[in-house]
């Protein structure tokens, strides 16, 4: 008896562990090694929704309210509310309701709370939502209050992580996220065109870190100076060693046309013809690959 | 412990440990950028059940990622539609103004073999270390921070997540067509402030009518790479579309810091005045 138990745990054992390297197996299996030809069953399968299918997008937009921006008006612990709700109203908000923002950012200048109540904002999502905080330090910065200098100097200057998550390609996340975050500051800042705000500006187009922070706050400095051959000037006093390019970095603002754009980047490249790249190369070695296209005829997308 | 035990003990360990292997990034929530997005669509099924077709996004990949799911906007595979609604259907596509049109940019990203590149399909990886990456012959992987909402990134919305699907696909154009653009991961290894480089080849508005982007003539005057497609994508997205704010605010930060980092002979164009909002 105890012979047969014996035997008996020696072909479960086996059997066991025939299963698990399977198991182990399968789960070593990177997701996605399917490769081209794995045209198999679960593949074919469509994608599904838990929820009934609504209206097309353009139906919900027909039913849209459009130029009705939350007011800012609201002072102490309601302010946060009214912010809030500003916030969330101009990221959905449509390039056509741009200016209601705009106006009621305007009419908001002087409200303390309202001041604070961004600040706040912006200090929470920074920690939860990147896109949150760059929209609301894009609306503080619009505001122009003389009130939200000093939250704006403070927050150019957090200290630039030097560790964290870090790319292949040698990019630290983090920096990345600050930068873009610092580099919205800084518009804000030199939008305010005070004496104070404009040396911080300065400041940073030498002293920051990042080269997102110090080529915007190049940009910025010059967009909002009345004289942009004084503010050339100041520049090349502050900028580093080889990046006085970014000085003359060619714009596209929104709506120009080609009219506008073309000459000036031709007169860009006849200043700085160290910028035209050399030739591109072919590899050494000339492959001929076939398409593994799987002809799945998507067809056209559906109309809007 | 007898012989069954131990056996027993070694399957679960062995289990628990394949399990890992499938370790999704973070599914639990989203960017307000995302959401902004979603709203003006609401989930429109048509469009997902054309995308994955398009997008040869398959189940077997995105079956853990919400592909059975796809109107949570938390999941991976909705945000993954979302970011092909935006470049499908958002850009105004004047050919007057914007750098380059729809066709190119749905050509660059979706499936199917054309002038732009062999067919590929998309899938999403687990990884901290890349935004995305294209592996050849056929591979177009996004990966954690392109999705993650924890992960302390500037690009979980869609605006840059169909900006990853143009660098990703120039990859495969640049495959397709034998061009060398350097051997740091297809880059140039040095010359910017990363260890991974391009050069910006810079052209004016209109030089490419719509459907010819794939298109150069052997010198830098008609040319692209990854990272200045992506540049011209995403201030197509800030300057050029009816996105939501936030997906437009989004789409020019990025824009402007790849173009002040990413390029050796950079900086790369600027998108939009500097101007707050």
């Amino acid at each position: 008896m105890s012979q047969k138990t014996k035997l008996w745990d020696q072909h479960l054992l086996l059997v066991l562990v025939a299963f698990a390297l399977l198991v182990f197996v399968a789960g070593c299996r990177p997701k996605g090694s399917g490769g081209s030809g794995s045209t198999t069953g679960p593949d074919e399968k469509p994608p599904q929704a838990n929820q009934p299918a609504g209206p097309p997008p353009s139906s919900i937009l027909a039913g849209r309210t459009l130029h009705n921006p939350p007011a800012l008006s609201a002072t102490g612990g309601d302010a946060s509310q009214a912010v809030a709700a500003f916030i969330d109203w101009a990221g959905a908000s449509l390039p056509e309701e741009h200016e209601d923002g705009r106006k009621a950012l305007e009419a908001a200048r002087g409200n303390k709370d309202v001041v604070k109540a961004f600040a706040d904002e912006i200090t929470k999502a920074q920690r939860t939502d990147h896109s949150r905080a760059l929209l609301a330090l894009a609306l503080l910065g619009e505001l122009r209050s003389p009130d939200a200098e000093q939250f704006l100097r403070e927050f150019v200057n957090q200290p630039f992580p030097t560790e964290g998550h870090k790319t292949t390609e040698g990019e630290i996340i983090e920096q990345t996220a600050l930068g873009t975050l610092q580099a919205k500051a800084i518009d804000g800042l030199a939008y305010l065109n005070s004496p104070g705000a404009n040396e911080e500006v300065l400041t940073q187009v030498s002293k920051h870190p990042s080269i997102i922070v110090r080529s915007e706050a190049i940009s910025a400095y010059l967009w909002n100076q009345k004289d942009k051959e004084a503010a050339r000037r100041t520049l090349l006093q502050r900028v580093l060693k080889g990046e006085e390019r970014y000085i003359d970095q060619i714009t596209r603002v929104e709506g120009e046309r080609a009219g506008s754009f073309n000459p000036k980047l031709e007169a860009y490249l006849k200043a700085h013809p160290e910028v035209v790249p050399p030739a591109p190369e072919y590899e050494k070695e000339r492959r001929q690959e076939q398409s593994n296209d799987r002809n799945l005829n998507p067809g056209n997308p559906p109309k809007y | 412990m007898n012989s069954r035990k131990k056996a027993l003990c070694v399957v679960l360990w062995l289990a628990c440990f394949s399990g890992a292997a499938f370790a999704v990034c973070n599914q639990s929530n989203s960017s307000q950028a995302e959401r902004d997005l979603w709203n003006q669509h609401g989930c429109w099924q048509d469009f997902f059940l054309w995308q994955y077709r398009a997008y040869d996004a398959r189940a077997s990949n995105w079956s853990n990622r919400g592909f059975f799911d796809a109107c949570n906007v938390n999941l991976e595979y909705p945000k993954h539609w979302n970011a092909s609604y935006l470049l499908t259907y958002k850009l105004n596509d004047n050919n007057d103004q914007s750098f380059h049109g729809t066709i190119d940019y749905r050509a660059t990203a979706e499936a199917a073999g054309s002038n732009f590149h062999n067919g590929f399909f998309h899938l999403a990886i687990d990884d901290n270390s890349v935004y995305g990456a294209f592996t050849p012959p056929d591979q177009v992987k996004t990966s954690c921070p392109l999705y993650d909402n924890n992960t302390p990134t500037a690009n979980n919305n869609p605006a840059s997540r169909a900006g990853d699907f143009m660098h990703e696909g120039w990859h495969a154009w640049l495959r397709k067509y034998n061009w060398n653009n350097g051997d740091c991961g297809g880059h140039r290894c040095s010359g910017c402030s990363f260890g991974s480089c391009d050069y910006f080849y810079f052209h004016g508005i209109s030089q490419y009518v719509f459907g010819a982007m794939w298109e150069n003539n052997g010198t830098a005057s008609r040319f692209h790479s990854p990272n200045q497609v992506q540049v011209e994508f995403l201030c197509d997205v800030a300057d050029q579309s009816s996105a939501p704010s936030s997906v437009k605010t989004a789409a020019r930060a990025d824009a402007n810091a790849r173009s002040a980092a990413r390029f050796i002979n950079g900086p790369g164009y600027r998108c939009g005045d500097p101007r707050p909002w």
